[in-house]
């Protein structure tokens, strides 16, 4: 500007100092008043010239000359000052400008010059900003650590924070799923079902610099991809694809892989979190599910025993965990005027055997409204079980019909262990073995056996969780000592024996866990 | 996710309303900028941007509204935002978007400050 100031005098200069500094405002606005002011002594037109990240760009311009957009060259006739260039039009050589216009030009290049500052002021505002907005967005992933439990809903807002945050175009987010990583959500486009950590491709993505031909986010010209690490665990790969400036896209700078590195620290942390938080609401819901199956099999094992008269009755059951698959019930036949009784025992345990205990109860019931307990009865059942059952289930069952009046007993077994008849002042009988467990086998035939329950009479019921409980030496209860107890405590009444019964079972596997269901029914006529 | 951006104007009470679904970036953002540009064109000077169907915005998007905000400023105009998640609420307050413009709830509390 050497040539302007030595045209400017002294006194114009002041006078243009006062104008810019007090009476225009700074920057733009002045730049737009001084640059007309300046062409109308230069020549025709001029115009005003900002160095920028792609070289000189006009910034301003007036009248019409020949100032395109950004300058290849320099235009014929200008002059530069830091940061800038005055150009006009026609050209001619700045020594020979008007004194006018060299006072002029000083003012102009101030104001450029203060034009220049602002901007640059106000970007590097910009990024002090944008840099906030990325502490600001780790430190609310951290946040999500103990406030967002929504394991998709997080995977979202740690895809979507990694995109913005980088200025990506898209974004993917890879979780291992066994020895690959699978993908789990995408931003922006499609992405590869699947990456290998270990094969080429999956090394060299998370090595920071793949090549574009990386299948991960197809059609991306520049990837980065880091590891989503907690405890030395890869858990999963957080890519983004092509980075976004004002021109277009362009390769990730250093920096933003450090950002990227922290964002998935944080992220790895938030995930295990919420998939700690996603298992154990699975668990609760197991847990319901489990209280809720248990509660419906409380509801069908008989809350009492039904009063028959000429006959004491008792039930007992004792589930092995929660849910059992053993089952006994009373219930009437002929519209009362005989007795069901029944004691049946599902292979395994836990939900899958109470629905088939409750299976088997609601077949029980219909079928037994409509026909006698014969044999016909249970091949129906058996063909039920058989359709609507697993091919590894099946059940024991004695279902007995006592007519009170005569003591007449008509039973089946398929299966079931036999029952003790304790006659009055005889030893303990075991009742026939009967046919094969239902649900076993289709085309299984069943006999149907009958007897007299004399008075004094005894029948006991139960399933192998009694006899099959073991003590602490791996020795059964077994069969016998049920029998010898039965027979020592005949007199007493069933629900002292049942008791009895059952503290010796206890006893007898103290500090055992128990392994199968227990059930007991007993049944007497009375003496006369 | 959505890819790309979708605008929406709806023109009432001498107010335009623009509704973006989508991200606000380099693309996003021009395309905001061509359709508010058109708008003052037509003789708006009071736009709100109603963010409803955006979770997403970037450095870039972010500062072609600013440049938005000072073309409205320029020409005595007003630009509004409303419906904005609150991490793009965040984000507008620390990149200081919310000093030159406002920032409502939702659209009627924005359409009774800015046609009241």
């Amino acid at each position: 500007m050497s040539q302007l100031e030595a045209k400017a005098s002294a006194a114009l200069r002041a006078e243009l100092d006062r104008l810019a500094h007090e009476v225009l405002p700074g920057g733009r606005p002045a730049l737009q008043r001084l640059l007309p002011l300046f062409a109308g002594f230069a020549g025709d037109a001029a115009a005003v010239y900002l160095q920028g990240e792609e070289g000189l760009r006009r910034e301003a311009s007036a009248g019409d000359g020949p100032f395109p957009e950004t300058l290849d060259e320099l235009p014929a006739a200008s002059l530069a000052f830091a940061g800038g260039l005055l150009a006009w039009s026609p050209p001619r050589p700045a020594a020979e400008l008007p004194a006018e216009a060299a006072a002029l030009g000083l003012a102009v290049a101030a104001a450029a010059r203060e034009v220049q500052l602002a901007h640059q002021l106000r970007v590097q505002d910009f990024e002090a900003r944008a840099r906030g907005v990325q502490i600001e967005a780790l430190y609310d992933v951290g946040l999500a650590i103990a406030g967002t439990l929504d394991f998709e809903r997080l995977c979202e807002e740690i895809l979507m924070r990694a995109v913005s945050l980088l200025d990506a175009r898209r974004g993917a987010l890879y979780l291992r799923d066994g020895s690959v990583m699978r993908l789990h959500r995408v931003f922006g486009g499609e992405a590869a079902e699947s990456l290998d950590p270990d094969a080429e491709e999956g090394r060299e993505l998370l090595s920071g610099r793949p090549r574009p031909s990386c299948c991960a986010l197809p059609g991306t010209a520049h990837l980065l991809g880091v590891p989503v690490e907690a405890d030395g665990v890869v858990k999963g790969i957080l890519v983004v694809g092509d980075k976004e400036s004002r021109r277009g896209v362009g390769p990730f700078p250093d920096g933003d892989r450090r950002t990227l590195e922290l964002l998935a620290n944080q992220a790895a942390i938030a995930l295990e979190n919420a998939e700690l938080h996603r298992e154990s609401l699975e668990k609760e819901r197991l847990e319901r599910e489990i209280e809720l199956a248990s509660e419906i099999q409380r509801r069908i094992l008989p809350k009492g025993v039904p009063e028959v008269a000429g006959f004491e009755l008792v039930g007992w059951n004792r589930p092995a965990r929660h849910i059992g698959g053993d089952y006994f019930d009373f219930f009437p036949l002929e519209g009362g005027a005989r007795l069901g009784v029944v004691v049946g025992d599902v292979s395994g345990k836990g939900v899958p055997a109470a629905l088939l205990v409750s299976t088997l109860h609601s077949s029980l019931r219909l079928l037994s409204e409509r026909m006698s307990i014969c044999p016909e009865l249970f091949v129906r059942l058996n063909r039920h079980i058989l359709d609507s059952s697993a091919s590894n289930k099946f059940i024991t069952l004695f279902v007995g019909d006592i007519d009170p009046t005569s003591g007449e007993l008509v039973y089946l077994n398929a299966g079931h262990n036999p029952a003790l008849l304790l006659r009055a002042g005889g030893e303990p009988a075991r009742l026939g073995p009967g046919g094969l467990p239902l649900g076993l086998m289709p085309g299984v035939s069943y006999r149907a056996e009958r007897l007299v329950l004399e008075p004094g009479d005894l029948l006991c019921l139960y399933s192998d969780g009694i006899t099959e409980a073991t003590s602490g030496a791996d020795e059964e209860f077994g069969v016998e000592r049920l029998a010898s107890l039965l027979v020592a405590q005949r007199d007493r009444p069933l629900g002292e024996l049942l008791a009895g019964i059952e503290a010796a079972v206890s006893d007898f596997a103290t500090g055992q866990p128990q392994a199968d269901d227990q059930t007991l029914v007993l049944l007497r006529r009375d003496a006369r | 996710m959505t890819e790309g951006l979708k605008l929406t104007i709806e023109r009432r009470d001498g107010l335009a309303v623009i509704y973006t679904e989508g991200y606000i970036n380099n693309q996003g953002g021009e395309e905001i900028a061509r359709a508010a540009y058109s708008l003052l064109d037509e003789g708006y000077r009071r736009l709100l941007l109603n963010l409803t169907g955006t979770r997403i915005i970037n450095s870039i998007g972010i500062s072609i509204l600013i440049e938005i905000i000072e073309k409205m400023l320029e020409v005595e105009g007003r630009l509004a935002f409303c419906q904005l998640t609150p991490t793009i609420e965040k984000t507008f307050h620390i990149m200081g978007l919310a000093q030159y413009a406002s920032i409502y709830p939702d659209e009627r509390a924005a359409m009774a400050q800015l046609t009241g």
